[in-house]
């Protein structure tokens, strides 16, 4: 078939063509980020994990919080693309390769935020020489793992016949472009081949995203402390993903979409469905963390009670509210009506809900180990420049990351735009008309 | 457009079957790796439960995977090239 | 097999802390200096701590030395991911300083609070250390383990004799330093051993016994039982 040269794909090559000055701006501000977080690193490297914030009973901080902060951004990409190309909503089609270059990128800063943790990084060879089962850092390693490859196969597979757009449009690259494409044509029977590849990564993704988040859960739920030995961790942590993923989503597109120029694919109506998402998201983990404190409360065991209180009236009450202002109350005002202003009130929302998710992180880890069952005196945090430089350190590599990727990839789905051109306004119409009352057909 | 030097189908084709080939090492070697954890658990008599229920469950996923990896460069590299239309 | 274990008698101590420091001197607990104190990085493998009673706050404390209280069914020891911490067979909790990778997650599951992170190199090499006990680098989790080394040299010490090992030689520093002798060492698997007599008394109580660890450190309440 005749490929239709639409003027405005052009735009969507652009990054990969050219190169102007304000990627190199990017790359500079970003690599100052990167440099500060290097230099924090190097230096805790050198003199061990005292130059951090960390004490006793505080001993996991800041790269822990990260860790679960990121691995949780990570499901944006796979189970939003996954999910939304599963229910056959054609609305996805601009996205879905956003959000799987996130959990792509994601996930290695999530992982790498566990090797910064470490106090003997030079031994991390142990978990795989020496590694043991029972330890749920170790299922961690493993489905993390498993998420890791899933998602990059996941990203790769419907990428393959925009590499060989590429392969065949651009001069340079050619032999990149030419081995990742896989000698892609086009076929039909390559489609068939590549559709039913996705479907089936599509329907694998979702279980192994859910354990992954599961599993970072049980690092604490496993272990006997007071507001961490709970049932509700495992789908409290799994819905506070998806929770700031779709946030984290919403930033990047739109992030993307202003210094790109997609408006014409990334248009109002994807956010207003993004935003809706979001707002379910955000009456779930509301939904789950009062279920939750309800029973910490209630129950009112001494232990819990004092890590419940710390939260509430004590010390943590500013992470505590302003998770809470964060995560619920400017979501529901923001979201609660998209039909004006959508893209600007979902942005607000995305910003306010990433920072909220963070505090809920450090709210989830700092608490409980602050208050000891036995009479120590209080644990202290406060978190140095070392960590401040690494967490800043962490999000400039991903952003950098993930603008290095659209320059070598598009990062709208050209080949899944031109199907949903081509094909799926007939195919939406045959299903609505199925669902209409009327004769069943015999099949031919 | 201009054409630049034309690339060497066969250069191209052997990268391939690299790029196959680190799939098939990646996936292999977290493979292998969790067995090793099965063996060295059952040797130090430590919970050997937890490592093969793990992999009852790691595994299989990790060979769908690397099914799935082969199933698309079979499809597509090794046999899309046929006129079909 | 012998399944080491400790009565501490509350009624006998007095807060002195003799245990204490004869526990950082046999083992070369580091001492962190005042700054890293101060950020409440003390390292202190036994550990007194105080417990004001609720109703009388002024008159009643309760001081509880606590080491490591080698549970028998360790919570630290099921999240370890590379095995360097273990139960053994004789009831001792070990801990490898070569094997652990610094992830504190033991540290994170102890209930009791029991083990210490090296934040810093803290130990250099210095005159007056206890050859029999190993210095730990930065970023490696240590604990009290019974003086473990001191069970080793009494079994060598028996084998080079040629006469068997007998438990009274085996006591940790803490248990010989107590100058009110609240510290009592020996096998709770042997019925008749003085340890095991005690851990049998109506006075007996374990922490936090509710948590299902089974430790190993069993205290005696003061007086009649009445706290």
């Amino acid at each position: 078939m005749a490929e239709v040269r639409d003027a405005h794909e052009d735009i969507l090559f652009a990054p990969i063509e050219l190169t102007g000055p304000g990627f190199y701006w990017a790359v500079a501000g970003l690599s100052v980020l990167i440099l500060w977080g290097a230099i924090a690193y190097g230096v805790q490297f050198t003199q061990g994990l005292g130059v951090t914030g960390l004490d006793q009973p505080v001993s996991w901080g800041f790269y822990v919080t990260n860790f679960v902060f990121f691995i949780g951004i990570s499901h944006a990409g796979t189970l939003i693309s996954a999910i939304l190309r599963l229910s056959k909503a054609e609305w996805r089609r601009p996205i879905t390769r956003m959000a799987e270059v996130i959990t792509c990128m994601v996930i290695f800063i999530g992982a790498g935020q566990i090797l910064v943790d470490l106090g003997r990084p030079d031994r991390m060879m142990n978990v795989l020489l020496h590694g043991r089962y029972q330890s749920p850092l170790l299922w961690d390693a493993t489905s993390i793992s498993a998420y890791l490859t899933a998602s990059l196969t996941y990203l790769y597979l419907p990428m393959i016949p925009d590499i060989a757009i590429l392969r065949d449009r651009l001069g340079k690259r050619k032999l990149l472009y030419s081995v990742l494409a896989l000698g892609w044509t086009g076929t039909e029977y390559q489609q068939k081949v590549l559709n039913r590849a996705i479907a089936i990564m599509a329907v694998l993704v979702i279980p192994i995203a859910i354990s992954v988040h599961s599993v970072v859960s049980f690092v604490f739920s496993m272990t006997l402390q007071p507001a961490w030995h709970s049932t509700i961790f495992g789908p409290y942590f799994v819905v506070g993903a998806i929770f700031s993923g779709i946030a984290g989503l919403i930033v990047t597109m739109i992030i993307f979409r202003k210094a790109y120029g997609l408006h014409y694919y990334l248009k109002p109506i994807h956010f207003r469905y993004l935003g809706q998402l979001l707002l379910i998201m955000a009456l779930l983990w509301f939904y789950f963390t009062f279920a939750e404190y309800l029973t910490g409360y209630y129950g009112a065991e001494p232990e819990e009670l004092k890590v419940f209180w710390s939260k509430f009236t004590g010390p943590f009450w500013p992470f505590f509210w302003s998770m809470v202002l964060c995560n619920f109350v400017v979501p529901l005002v923001c979201l609660a009506s998209l039909k004006q202003h959508t893209v600007g009130k979902v942005l607000i929302a995305s910003l306010f809900i990433v920072v909220g998710m963070w505090l809920e992180r450090f709210i989830i880890v700092v608490p409980t180990l602050s208050f000891p069952r036995l009479p120590f005196p209080v644990g202290v945090y406060w978190p140095t420049w070392v960590e401040w430089g690494e967490t800043a350190g962490s999000l400039a590599l991903f952003a950098l990351f993930y603008l290095l990727f659209t320059k070598f990839f598009p990062i709208i789905s050209i080949w899944e735009i031109r199907e949903g051109r081509e094909h799926s306004v007939r195919e939406v119409e045959e299903r609505i008309l199925s669902y209409l009352p009327g004769e069943v057909e015999e099949k031919t | 457009m201009e054409h630049p030097p034309e690339i060497s189908q066969r250069l191209v084709r052997r990268l391939q079957w690299i790029w196959l080939g680190g799939a098939f090492l990646l996936v292999g070697g977290i493979i292998v790796w969790i067995i090793h954890l099965i063996v060295a658990s059952w040797r130090l008599d430590d919970v050997i439960q937890a490592s093969v229920g793990i992999s009852i469950v790691a595994i299989p996923i990790f060979l769908v995977f690397i099914g799935v990896v082969f199933y698309v460069f079979w499809g597509v590299a090794l046999h899309g090239g046929k006129s079909e239309d | 097999m012998a399944l080491w274990g400790m009565v501490i008698d509350l009624d006998r101590c007095t807060g002195c802390q003799a245990c204490v420091m004869a526990c950082k001197a046999e083992n070369n607990v580091p001492a962190v200096g005042a700054d890293e104190a101060k950020r409440g990085r003390v390292i202190s493998w036994m550990q007194v701590l105080t417990e004001t009673d609720e109703e009388h706050h002024a008159s009643k404390t309760r001081f509880i030395p606590r080491p490591c209280l080698q549970c028998d069914d360790p919570p630290c020891t099921k999240v370890c991911p590379v095995y360097a911490t273990y139960r053994n067979p004789e009831g001792i909790v070990a801990q490898i300083y070569a094997r652990c990778i610094g992830c504190r997650f033991c540290m994170a599951a102890c209930p009791y609070n029991a083990k210490y992170f090296n934040w810093y190199s803290y130990q250099k090499e210095a005159p007056g250390q206890n050859p029999d006990v190993s210095l730990r680098e930065k970023g490696v989790v240590e604990k009290c383990t019974f003086c473990h080394h001191r069970l080793q040299k009494a079994r060598e010490r028996a084998l080079v004799e040629k006469r068997e090992f007998d438990p009274l030689e085996y006591v940790p520093a803490c248990a010989e330093a107590c100058p009110a002798k609240a510290i009592v060492f020996g096998d709770l698997a042997d019925p008749a051993s003085e340890v095991a007599q005690l851990a049998r008394s109506p006075r007996a109580f374990k922490l936090q016994e509710e948590l299902g660890t089974k430790p190993k450190v069993i205290y005696l309440t003061e007086g009649e039982g009445g706290g």
